[in-house]
């Protein structure tokens, strides 16, 4: 076990590095939630404005401000553009073979490259988070429950976007263009995740048909956590469909990835 | 076209984020009946032509200028630069996604219907004026993404230069009227996001304006200007594959 753990240790060590080469990824990730919470502020303001509510769907002005603040933050944190395409690559172009004939699974080692990759983006938003309740004080993490709670809903979140993406990329093991299936995720997520709007201000038809798909997991969950949108109840069956969804996912990527090393030639797919 | 299932793919991609934006605003507009000046009808037209802009230059500059970090690390740019043409021209042109057309043939089929539907007329002015004003923001969209790009050589590597202009074009994906004060002047000069959909949207459903137009042309010379100085100036740094 020990060895297990030191051998995915040093991926995320050598992703970290990696990584922390590449500053302009962070100064860019901060300008994007920065500049799409601009947008989203003054979209709200004119909506609040020209209908002269103070309140929508629950929402105060600030306080849906805050909660998409939230949303942008944690949508950063479980996204993958990097990792995945790297994935589908190496089982395009045959690289995936130095993982058959290694003690190393494609699946780990690919989840630690994963969070090795967004660790740098975790330090910058953890100190925007740790900063959050002083910045906008009332609107989140209101307690300590409230933090815990929100940390982990964000790993579950984490690792069931990684388990997705897992299952979206063991396709390449048949068709050639799989990454056009991950863009079209990655876009459609930004909104249907509830990264831009929340769930709740959804029609009712759609948020119905999120609520049956593990998506409401990704963003809503832990912000509605940490902004205290959930009630106190509901945290423990809800954090129990975010691990079941997460099993859900792994076995159904442990399936696909079976099914598709058989018709793998070893030379690309 | 050699690649077919490329073709579908980059289709596929087009598809769902146009559906995404319609689905985005028409939550927004579910509770609200108009922002500033766009209403419900006139937001759906400008994602239309923001659609439209996107995808000209999707088929123009997409396969070209997103490379240009890597051709500069890698060398490549050596061939660009060795043919007897200009090399910022090259570098812009070389290659066309071919998927672009079908988007770009059923964009326009959708903005004629969304247009013969209107509750207004659109005389052929309009459309006129349009196509000028569609064209310019265009030109001032190739002119942001190519200084954006061309920083490659200043960083070395800079890899995310495709990331930093997505977020950048992301203000010109949202109706001008949300954006206000000293944020709306920069929107309309340094960073001039208004310019590449809202205005042409503007000049097609309420008529051409002459200090819109006018500015739009002066913009795009600034930009194009701009950056043919910057290619010049960043070419004396490359140093090929060792950049």
């Amino acid at each position: 076990m020990k060895g297990w753990i030191e051998k995915y240790l040093s991926v995320i060590r050598m992703t970290w590095i990696q990584t922390l080469e590449y500053k302009a990824n962070t100064i860019v990730g901060a300008f994007a939630i920065f500049s799409g919470l601009a947008i989203e502020f003054l979209i709200w303001k004119q909506v609040f404005q020209a209908q002269g509510a103070t309140e929508i769907r629950g929402f105060t002005f600030n306080g849906l401000i805050a909660y998409i603040f939230l949303c942008m933050i944690v949508g950063q944190l479980k996204s993958s553009w990097a990792t995945s395409i790297e994935m589908i690559e190496s089982i395009r172009t045959g690289e995936l073979n130095k993982y058959l004939i290694r003690p190393v699974s494609f699946f780990t080692y690919h989840f630690m490259m994963f969070v090795g990759h967004n660790s740098l983006f975790y330090i910058v938003y953890t100190t925007i988070l740790i900063l959050f309740p002083i910045l906008l004080p009332g609107f989140a993490f209101m307690t300590s429950l409230h933090v815990g709670g929100f940390i982990a809903a964000v790993l579950l979140s984490i690792y069931l976007s990684y388990a997705i993406y897992y299952c979206m990329v063991c396709f390449a093991f048949w068709f050639g263009e799989v990454r056009s299936l991950v863009i079209a995720y990655n876009i459609s997520n930004i909104v249907l995740s509830g990264q831009i709007i929340p769930l709740r201000l959804f029609p009712d038809t759609a948020r119905d048909i999120i609520y049956l798909t593990p998506l409401q997991f990704l963003v809503d969950f832990p912000v509605s956590i940490a902004t205290n949108q959930l009630p106190l109840e509901l945290w423990l069956p809800k954090m129990a469909a975010a691990f079941a969804w997460c099993v859900v996912m792994t076995l159904a990527g442990a399936a696909i990835y079976r099914a598709g090393i058989r018709v793998y030639g070893g030379f690309g797919a | 076209m050699e690649f077919k299932a490329n073709f579908l793919g980059g289709l596929f991609v087009d598809v769902i984020f146009y559906g995404i934006q319609f689905f985005f605003f028409s939550v927004i507009y579910s509770y609200v009946d108009a922002i500033g000046v766009f209403t419900r009808e006139d937001v759906m037209i400008f994602l239309i032509v923001t659609f439209l802009t996107d995808t000209l230059y999707m088929f123009f500059f997409a396969g070209n200028l997103f490379n240009l970090n890597r051709w500069m690390v890698r060398g490549d740019l050596d061939f660009f630069l060795l043919k007897p043409v200009a090399s910022q021209f090259l570098v812009s042109f070389r290659y066309i996604k071919s998927y672009a057309v079908v988007s770009l043939v059923i964009l326009t089929m959708l903005l004629f219907s969304r247009i013969a539907l209107y509750s207004q007329p659109v005389p052929l002015l309009n459309w006129a004026a349009f196509v000028i004003s569609l064209g310019l923001g265009w030109i001032v969209w190739y002119g942001v993404e190519f200084i954006v790009s061309t920083s490659c050589f200043w960083f070395k590597n800079f890899s995310v230069s495709g990331w930093l202009s997505h977020e950048i074009l992301k203000f010109s994906t949202r109706p001008d009227s949300i954006y206000t004060g000293l944020f709306r002047k920069v929107l309309f000069s340094a960073i001039p996001m208004i310019l590449i959909a809202s205005i042409p949207t503007r000049t097609l459903l309420y008529g051409p304006d002459i200090n819109y137009m006018g500015w739009q042309l002066f913009i795009a010379i600034i930009f194009l200007v701009n950056s043919r100085i910057i290619w010049r100036k960043g070419l004396i740094r490359y140093e090929s594959a060792s950049s």
